[in-house]
């Protein structure tokens, strides 16, 4: 039997606050103030918060795993350098934003069990495969340029523990996203394999990052509390926006051509017989110059949901391998906590 | 040629652990100080069974890929600290008697000395502190 | 001395060879954990070591390019698998038990010390200024190395018994680490690589005893026999050549080109 400390965490829109100290907290919100962990917080913001700093130490832990695994394949002394420190970076980040989390009021243990246990989630971007040396360059290029633009503006956000660790975050992400631009440029100006490599490396990965953002937004999240109380600071088609207003027309000026998922009369998603998308140029790809942005064609949303509810191409091999890790270091866990805790399963 | 024996051949689990919770750490608190001379800064927290491996992990994770010439630890339930409601810190009433800037000597030095002069004497200053 | 005398070339770039191969080899398996270590603060460690070993690795390669030309990167990745000169200790794949990783990382690290402050006293100046850098470094991660072995050793039964059995599987391979690269004893004698007051072997298990005595684990340890061929020579382990294999795959696949 396993308890999950995620069970009491809800967020509960009925719950009774102090009038006066919700008012209070509001006009603090409103000054543009940082909130602290040892402040008073509405319950909803607490929980609210924990969520998504827990759902982002997630993503940075399971992030690690798909160029992990190129660490041993990296090219050239400083490509491997450069991967080994860009993954111990993403570590790194996990291990902050746990700390964070923890001081909203989970144990990293329990949040650690719930994300191999799949109770919590992670990032939709890392169930996708990277089959490739140069998915590590485009991963690094466009993942983690995306999750610039997302964390620059959770670094306006109101939880000052959270919006400190965006800052320090964003300064390794700088080296990050320059690293896998380097890859992109240096591919991209080798040889024909070397392009072609990039080509289907970028078609991979610009549909997960469009995606990378979130659903199209409904009205209610635009004035609902979580962007009321800047624990969200932009929608998420803002930020789409501004990702493909940065990265199209860069990604079009190297050679690269920007694909969308085929689509037939009625615009149902054609694919392959194993699942896999079938990518066709992007006809709606080109500046819209009266609204001052780059048209595009929206990923392929049911896929989104496929891949949230665990049906995503590697779901349970990220998810796998983390509970692997977990069961196989818990011996040495057991013994720097210096008290038992439980009998090791069978199959360790 | 794949990856190694191990990652090519990680099992999928769905049950639910069958170990009971773990428990975490203790929390230290970890700051840095990136130049000799400097002030140290507090610059986050790790988790660790000791002092001596709080030492480790915070030098890892904090002092080695940065400049910095020393780190700290400290548990964090060995920093006691004020209350932000309970606990009013700074001087709510006037204080501007105990601050250099409280004082406006120019005036009155034009009594008795020419402006070339109080300005030579005044720049020994310390204007920082105004 | 500023110039190295090419008699001594030969041998010299053998011996580096096998430093910055192990140096190599072993920050390749321990990288790997990358991710996947035991406590989120241990992983990140755990990787800063990696890193330097490779670091270390790639200066080294850097120093036998000066004497040999070509690069770096080729001499890391490009060469025929016999050629390559580390030991059976580090090629072992670990497959990710941390107790064979750690127990691994602290007899290695022990050895590269000394083969290090040996450096660190050459009369070759620029072997004697890279190899001072490194030892500072080289202390941090025997420091780490130190910590586990006593902490773990120390702590539950359970613990101790997984670092007892790496220890006693991993035992067997350290002769693998003392044999002596082709013309090391020129080296030694002209005072490029200068002798420690003990043999190697002895001042390597009496450091390595020095933080095990206190812990109760049980070890035994012997130098290689005289007519012992192994790495050193480019006889390398089974381990070895699929170790290899993967982390030059990408680089096969075009050596000519940038990555
Ligand atoms: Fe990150
Ligand atoms: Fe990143």
């Amino acid at each position: 039997m396993s308890v999950s400390a995620g069970d009491n965490i809800k967020l509960d829109w009925d719950r009774q606050e102090d009038e006066a100290r919700l008012e209070e907290f509001d006009a603090r919100i409103d000054r543009g103030e940082l909130i602290e962990a040892d402040d008073w917080m509405p319950e909803n913001y607490r929980v609210g918060m924990l969520r998504m700093a827990e759902h982002h130490a997630n993503s940075e832990i399971v992030g690690a795993l798909p160029e992990g695994e190129w660490i041993t394949r990296a090219p050239s002394l400083k490509r491997k350098l450069a991967l080994i420190a860009k993954v111990q970076d993403e570590v790194g980040h996990g291990q902050m934003l746990y700390r964070v989390s923890q001081d909203l009021g989970k144990p990293r243990d329990a949040m650690l069990r719930d994300l191999i246990t799949a109770k919590t989630k992670y990032h939709n971007v890392f169930n996708y495969p990277a089959p490739t040396w140069a998915d590590v360059a485009a991963i690094q290029w466009l993942v983690d340029g995306a999750a610039i633009m997302n964390q620059k503006s959770l670094a306006d956000g109101s939880y000052g523990p959270y919006v400190r660790t965006m800052k320090r975050i964003n300064m390794e992400e700088a080296f990050h996203f320059k690293s896998g631009e380097d890859m992109v440029l240096t591919l991209m100006s080798g040889t024909p394999r070397q392009k072609k490599m990039m080509q289907e490396a970028f078609d991979r990965w610009w549909n997960p990052c469009l995606m990378f953002f979130g659903p199209p937004d409904k009205e209610s999240v635009k004035t609902g509390p979580f962007m009321r109380w800047r624990i969200k600071t932009a929608t998420n088609d803002t930020l789409r926006q501004k990702f493909v207003d940065r990265f199209a027309p860069a990604a079009l000026d190297l050679g690269l051509k920007v694909k969308t998922y085929q689509r037939d009369a009625q615009g149902v998603v054609q694919r392959n017989p194993d699942g896999s998308a079938i990518w066709t140029i992007d006809e709606a790809l080109h500046p819209i110059e009266s609204e001052k942005r780059w048209g595009f064609s929206q990923p392929d949303w049911d896929e989104f949901y496929t891949v949230i509810r665990g049906g995503g191409p590697l779901n349970r091999e990220r998810v796998g391998l983390r509970r692997f890790s977990y069961e196989q270091g818990a011996w040495v866990r057991r013994a720097v906590l210096g008290r038992p805790t439980g009998a090791p399963p069978n199959r360790n | 040629m794949g990856l190694s024996k191990v990652r090519d051949n990680i099992p999928y689990y769905s049950d639910d652990l069958s170990t009971p919770a773990e428990g975490d750490l203790r929390t230290y608190e970890v700051f840095v100080q990136t130049e000799r001379g400097k002030p140290h800064t507090y610059c986050g927290s790790v988790d660790a069974a000791d002092d001596e491996m709080a030492l480790m992990f915070a030098r890892e994770h904090f002092g080695r890929d940065q400049e910095c010439v020393q780190v700290w630890v400290a548990p964090r339930d060995a920093v006691i600290r004020t209350d932000y409601d309970k606990d009013l810190v700074f001087r709510l009433t006037d204080q501007s008697y105990r601050f250099a800037k409280g004082y406006n000597v120019g005036m009155k030095w034009r009594e008795f000395r020419e402006q070339r002069d109080y300005d030579e004497y005044k720049k020994e200053d310390l204007r920082e502190h105004f | 001395m500023t110039d190295l005398a090419d008699a001594h070339k030969k041998p010299l770039v053998q011996l580096l060879f096998s430093i910055a191969d192990d140096k190599l080899v072993l920050g390749h398996r321990n990288a790997d954990w990358t991710g996947l270590g035991p406590i989120l603060e241990e992983d990140i460690a755990f990787s800063a070591l990696a890193q330097d070993d490779i670091a270390h690795a790639g200066a080294i390669y850097g120093l036998i390019a000066d004497i040999t030309g070509g690069d770096a990167d080729h001499l890391a990745y490009g060469r025929t698998a016999n050629t390559y000169r580390c030991c059976d200790l580090v090629e072992l794949n670990d497959e990710f038990d941390w107790a064979v990783a750690v127990v691994r990382q602290f007899f290695c690290d022990h050895f590269e010390h000394l083969r290090l402050r040996r450096l660190s006293r050459s009369n070759w100046t620029k072997l004697r200024q890279l190899a001072s850098r490194m030892l500072a470094e080289e202390n941090l991660a025997i420091g780490h190395a130190d910590q586990w072995i006593v902490r773990l050793a120390k702590s539950t039964s359970e613990a101790r018994g997984r670092i007892q059995h790496a220890v006693t599987k991993l035992a067997p391979l350290t002769p693998s680490l003392f044999e002596p690269t082709e013309g090391m004893a020129d080296l030694e004698a002209a005072g490029v690589y200068p002798p420690l007051e003990a043999p190697m072997f002895d001042a390597w298990e009496s450091m390595i005893a020095n933080v095990i005595d206190e812990t109760g684990l049980r070890a035994e340890f012997r130098a290689p026999a005289k007519d012992y061929v192994g790495g050193r020579h480019g006889k390398h382990s089974a381990d070895f050549a699929a170790m290899l294999s993967e982390m030059t795959e990408v680089y096969r696949e075009e050596p000519a080109a940038q990555w």
